[in-house]
């Protein structure tokens, strides 16, 4: 009702066009930065009008750039630090009922150890499987090698940058810094021997019986370095005798899983989040008509930080996993 | 004298000496014909028959007249007092469920033979043997420690003063001979509702106590250990036993472990004993009066010598107490007993429990599962081996997993498609299946134990052409066939004495529904029968019977049996009404372990899943189609592919099979090794394929006959595994084939492999793929990276990349000894040529977030000019 009476009705008109173009109920703001008729009485011009809708597109693509950094940076360590409490309770249970997971074969997601290096700050509890998603929650333990602290080598993934970036520090350990490994079978502590970039050579083969701890991440150079983790770094870890491993892992893992891989299967799961947003913003045009702003503020806010936020964590499983 | 005797032994060492070489030089004729001497027995027999018992005792019934003196009851048989002896087949190293031959003569014939003869049901006899199971050895074995089902087999609550017979045995001691005894304190009426408290009844209880040391009255129902209740798990094991016209008798008496059987509470640290009491009667007190016929009730009931002729059945009548099973554990009874030790065999979770080594699995055949329990404690207790772990599962999924990697060796009977590389099959132990069967004679005869079948009677069971029932027979092009092997003249022409009104039992063969080399083997069998053949590819058999449409012209063999019966009959009942469903599938209702056939032959309850099961409580009332009940005994007939291994342990009977027409096999030691005799090695490391066209040319070879090999790959496998592998292939064709029930031996239903005889070409090609396995070099790869790390993949360029990682690249292929200084932190990093770690990078992931931030910004500035510039603009 009031936006029928409203002087600036064309400003409707074009927003949902906006909002369908990119998405997110930005209107409110939109609605409260022109409230009150600055010009006279009279039809905006149509400089006017493109001008709006160029700085309502240009909003929108400021918002949603920031917002994802914004998550990447900030918002994803506060949900991985919480993911992580509550794997490490889960952990805890697990070990003190002597039921955490021995291999070979895990389900996806669930923790398998707990990886401590003091030198670079990192505690850490593993998870299970290194799709882009899994380790949104924490380093990630690649399943087709054995667990932590068993013998053979065992590769742990994590996040350079984003989402808490738990190994972005990884490239700064030196040889023979202290690597502690808590999983179901005991405790181990590695000692670094290495820390590889593209082009070192391998580590000599382990000796018999012997564990190999391979912590991977990305590193970025020069003045974004910290923003901008372009490259894979591997720190090699050993001890003198590990865990005896099962047999029977996985033979190899999907491309998913893979070191900088990302996981096309989060696309239908985006299209339906996209979905959500553009439902959630033709309700706020649709709200506006009957109700108060404020009251229309107050209900589609959350909702759309929700969404966003959920679009997001769906966004970064298509996007490289150790970044 | 000392001269001849001289003589004669130079005679012997000369002979001697001239035959030692004769042997040696034909080793192999001299090995074929040690078990063809052999009784033709069950396969393996002689490594159960460790720990024979046998004991004689003899007794006597006696009633105490009025003047002192005693008048004796001989055995009726003899004239003499009784002399019986008890033999037992084996005893040592049983395991859960494991069926022992108990046997005995001189003992009085049974009467009133009941037609359940198990539990409670067998109470209603005279002068049976009853056989239990009981805590403790010698001397430890009380009443109170012996098993029993049913309340009635073990108290006397509540009875009339007059029928109190135990009251007057002569042996009991005076506490027993109160008017409520048994225990002390006595339970009250409360407690224990029937107990009268009044002095008008008289009770005898007879407490369990459980191996946790928990008492059970035993009064009711109540008060009985768990295990006893009705309807539970496993169906009652102890029996009272009938014997026959002779005074002779035997049983398959199953043994319960603490797994089956927790409150009995046998196992390998606890020791337990199978107790047989024969039931001579109760022999009586001093008589009251000199006059026979003025005694009392109770001393009349007393002195009775049974009701039934002897043989008799008995459906309904009460028999005399003082000869009834019911007081096995009266003073007189109990005293004849034959106490039986037994010992246990490790539990099957031993390996779980005392060793925390992390399990390396084999996975496939459940042929082997019965030599795998017992060789398992020997590797998992020994610090020095690996700890072994049989995974069963279809051969053809355990090859595919230990190909491609999933697990170090696979334990099939068949040759498989391999996949990359070349996998050798090692000989681990000859076996087989065979077709058990569990049937009992009509009129209460025993069980029948010489059950022949050929080809075209397997083809009819599997391809469902019995009707069944009335349900089947309106299956089109089936009306007239008959409804199960008993009534069918081809069945009945090979079996003679067996009932002849056709069921469903008789329609199917118990059958596993995944694949399996046994069925392969088992089509392969009926496949060169031409008789079979002809009757699947449609030509009635001479009697008339058709095969089933659905099954006509289906080629043979498979190694996995399809259920193609689509004819779903006009539903009759409500069930079926609700639930219309292939009626011929019901009726076969294949399983996915040999095991699950093997209890239910053990059981006598088929799988058919016929039975109209209705929830009346709700409305309307929901139908469902069920498992049929378990066959009552007397009345058994079923049959079921089961494994030599477990026809041994559970003793269960195996059928016959024909190969020349005329000649049945059953499956012997002889005749696997006849069959052994005819299979060929094609190809060294390779398996030994047995032809069925040439069982079908000789009399002795049991078709059944099946090898199970330990298959693995020869190059490409991990060090460790191979070094496994190679141990248990060496070790089971060892140690491993020595015949017996203890760890490590070969259990019954296996033909030991040697290394000599017509097994030694098995044992050779072992000890061969063993080498091979060990060294782990077959055709070379250039560069030298043949390694199976599956991390190990190089080259995918893909959006991806992938990690590799270090340290397992070159230990697969060169477990050198400097390997092992190199591997400590700095020193020598140039030891080994390492390859480079490879360029993994993603343009994507270096440049997304400063151009988020970037695009970000550039937004919110241009949507403020973007906001601004008309107003600038107008104001300029």
């Amino acid at each position: 009702m009031t936006a029928t009476l409203d002087p600036d009705a064309p400003v409707n008109t074009t927003e949902p066009t906006s909002a369908k173009k990119a998405k997110k109920a930005k209107k409110p703001r939109q609605r409260r930065a022109t409230p009150a008729p600055r010009t006279p009485a009279g039809p905006p011009s149509q400089v006017e009008s493109a001008s709006m809708v160029l700085s309502s597109a240009f909003t929108m693509i400021g918002i949603v750039c920031l917002w994802m950094a914004v998550q990447l940076l900030f918002l994803g360590s506060v949900s991985q630090g919480r993911d992580q409490d509550l794997l490490y309770r889960e952990l805890r249970t697990d070990l003190a009922g002597a039921t955490a997971p021995l291999g070979p074969v895990v389900p996806v997601g669930d923790p398998v150890a707990l990886l401590t290096i003091p030198e670079i700050d990192v505690e850490q509890v593993v998870v299970e499987g290194t799709a882009s998603g899994d380790l949104l929650a924490g380093p990630g333990h690649r399943r087709d090698t054995p667990l932590p602290g068993q013998v053979g080598t065992s590769v742990v993934y994590g996040r350079g940058a984003t989402y808490g970036g738990p190994f972005q520090d990884l490239a700064d350990l030196r040889v023979g810094a202290e690597i502690t490994v808590v999983d179901g079978q005991g405790t181990k502590k590695f000692h670094v021997i290495g820390v590889r970039r593209a082009g070192d050579p391998l580590p000599q083969p382990a000796a018999d019986g012997a564990a190999r701890l391979t912590l991977v991440s990305s590193y970025g150079t020069g003045r974004l370095g910290p923003i901008s983790p372009q490259s894979v770094v591997y720190v090699d870890a050993e001890t003198k005798k590990g865990f005896p491993a099962p047999s029977g892992r996985p033979a190899a893992v999907p491309d998913s899983e893979k070191a900088m891989a990302s996981d096309p299967g989060a696309l239908p799961l985006l299209a339906l989040c996209l979905a959500l947003l553009l439902a959630l913003t033709l309700g706020v045009v649709a709200a506006r008509q009957r109700w108060s702003t404020a009251l229309v503020w107050v209900i589609a806010s959350p909702l759309a930080i929700a969404l966003s936020w959920m679009s997001t964590d769906v966004v970064m499983r298509l996007l490289p996993n150790l970044i | 004298m000392s001269g001849a005797l001289k003589r004669l032994l130079v005679l012997l060492v000369l002979a001697g000496s001239l035959v030692v070489p004769a042997m040696a030089a034909t080793s192999t004729a001299s090995a074929s014909t040690a078990p063809a001497s052999a009784a033709p027995t069950e396969v393996g027999r002689r490594a159960s028959d460790e720990g024979e018992f046998s004991e004689t005792k003899s007794f006597a019934r006696e009633f105490v007249n009025y003047d002192g003196s005693k008048t004796t009851l001989n055995n009726p048989l003899t004239g003499q007092p009784y002399k019986m002896t008890v033999d037992v087949d084996h005893t040592r190293n049983l395991r859960g469920r494991e069926r022992v031959q108990v046997s005995w003569k001189g003992a009085q014939q049974s009467a009133g033979r009941a037609p359940d003869p198990y539990g409670g049901n067998g109470l209603n006899q005279e002068y049976p043997v009853v056989v239990l199971q009981c805590r403790g050895w010698g001397d430890k074995v009380t009443p109170e420690t012996c098993w029993t089902t049913a309340v009635a087999q073990r108290s006397q609550v509540g009875v009339s003063q007059s029928a109190a017979v135990w009251r007057e045995d002569e042996y009991a001691a005076d506490a027993d001979k109160e008017i409520n005894s048994g225990m002390d304190p006595m339970p009250t009426s409360e407690e224990c509702p029937g107990v009268d408290d009044t002095g008008l009844l008289a009770t005898h209880i007879t407490p369990f106590v459980a191996a946790n040391g928990t008492t059970y009255d035993a009064c009711d129902i109540n008060h009985m250990p768990p295990e006893a209740a009705a309807d539970s798990s496993f169906p009652p094991a102890e029996i009272a036993a009938f014997s026959d016209e002779n005074g002779a008798g035997s049983v398959q008496f199953e043994v319960r472990s603490d797994v089956e059987n927790e409150s009995l509470g046998c196992n390998q640290d606890t020791k337990c004993s199978i107790v047989v009491v024969p039931i001579s009667g109760i022999s009586c007190d001093q008589a009251s009066t000199p006059t026979a016929t003025q005694l009392t009730a109770v001393e009349k009931n007393c002195r009775k010598t049974g009701q039934f002729a002897p043989g008799s059945s008995n459906i309904l009548g009460a028999p005399d107490a003082a000869v009834a099973p019911s007081l096995w554990w009266s003073a007189s009874n109990w005293r004849n007993r034959f106490v039986v030790p037994i010992t246990f065999g490790a539990p099957p979770n031993v390996c779980d429990i005392l060793d925390d080594r992390a399990p390396t699995g084999f996975y496939g055949s459940e042929l082997l599962s019965q030599a795998a329990l017992q060789w398992a404690p020997a590797y998992c207790l020994n610090k020095r081996r690996f700890k072994f772990q049989m995974n069963t599962m279809a051969d053809q999924a355990g090859f595919d997993l230990m190909t491609n990697g999933g697990g170090p060796a696979a334990l099939v009977s068949g040759e498989h498609q391999a996949g990359a590389d070349p996998v050798g099959y090692a000989p681990t132990a000859v076996t087989g299946f065979a077709i058990g069967y569990i049937m009992d004679k009509p009129d209460n005869e025993g069980e029948y134990t010489q059950l022949k079948l050929n080809a075209r009677l397997l083809a009819k069971l599997l391809t469902q052409s019995y009707a069944g029932s009335t349900f089947g027979a309106q299956h089109p092009g089936m009306g007239d066939n008959p409804w199960g092997l008993q009534d069918d003249p081809e069945f009945q022409k090979l079996n003679p004495g067996l009932p002849k009104v056709g069921n469903e039992a008789g329609a199917a063969l118990l059958n596993l529904a995944n694949s399996s080399d046994i069925i392969q083997q088992l089509t392969s069998y009926i496949a060169t029968d031409k008789d079979a053949m002809d009757f699947i590819d449609g030509k009635p058999d001479p009697w008339g019977m058709k095969v089933n449409p659905s099954y006509k012209k289906f080629a043979l063999p498979v190694s996995e049996w399809p259920l193609l019966d689509d004819f779903v009959p006009d539903g009759s009942t409500q069930c079926q009404l609700a639930n219309p469903s292939v009626y011929f599938n019901n009726v076969a209702a294949p399983v996915t372990t040999l095991a699950k056939i093997s209890s239910a032959l053990i059981d006598g309850w088929p799988n058919t899943q016929t039975r109209c099961d209705t929830d009346i409580s709700t409305t309307p009332p929901t139908y469902k189609l069920g498992r049929v009940d378990r066959q009552p005994y007397g009345y058994r007939f079923m049959l079921g592919v089961v494994s030599l291994g477990d026809a041994a342990r559970y003793g269960l009977h195996t059928a016959a099979l024909e190969t020349t027409p005329k000649h049945y096999v059953a499956p012997t030691d002889r005749s696997l090794a006849a069959a052994l005799r005819l299979s060929k090695q094609t190809e060294r490391y390779g398996p030994f394929a047995l032809d069925q066209t040439a069982v079908r040319r000789s009399r002795t070879a049991y078709p059944g006959t099946m090898v199970v090999y330990t298959a693995a790959r020869l190059h490409n496998l991990d060090q460790d595994d191979a070094d496994k592998v190679a141990q248990f292939i060496r070790v089971s064709t060892t140690e491993g084939q020595q015949p017996g029930s203890g760890n490590g031996e070969l259990p019954g239903g296996f033909l030991p492999i040697r290394r000599t005889g017509v097994t030694a070409a098995l044992w050779h090609s072992a000890q061969d793929v063993a080498d091979a396995v060990e060294a782990q070099k077959a055709p070379a790869e250039p560069g030298g990276d043949p390694s199976d790390d599956p991390t190990d993949t190089n080259g995918d360029g893909s959006s991806g990349g992938d990690v590799t990682p270090p340290g397992d690249v070159p230990s697969a292929d060169d477990p050198s000894a400097d390997a092992t200084p190199s591997a400590t932190p700095s020193t020598a990093p140039e030891a080994t040529p390492m390859p480079a770690t490879e360029e993994v990078s993603s343009g994507l992931a270096g440049g997304l977030l400063p151009l988020l931030i970037l695009v970000g910004g550039i937004g919110c500035v241009a949507a403020v000019v973007a906001r601004i510039a008309p107003y600038v603009r107008r104001r300029g």
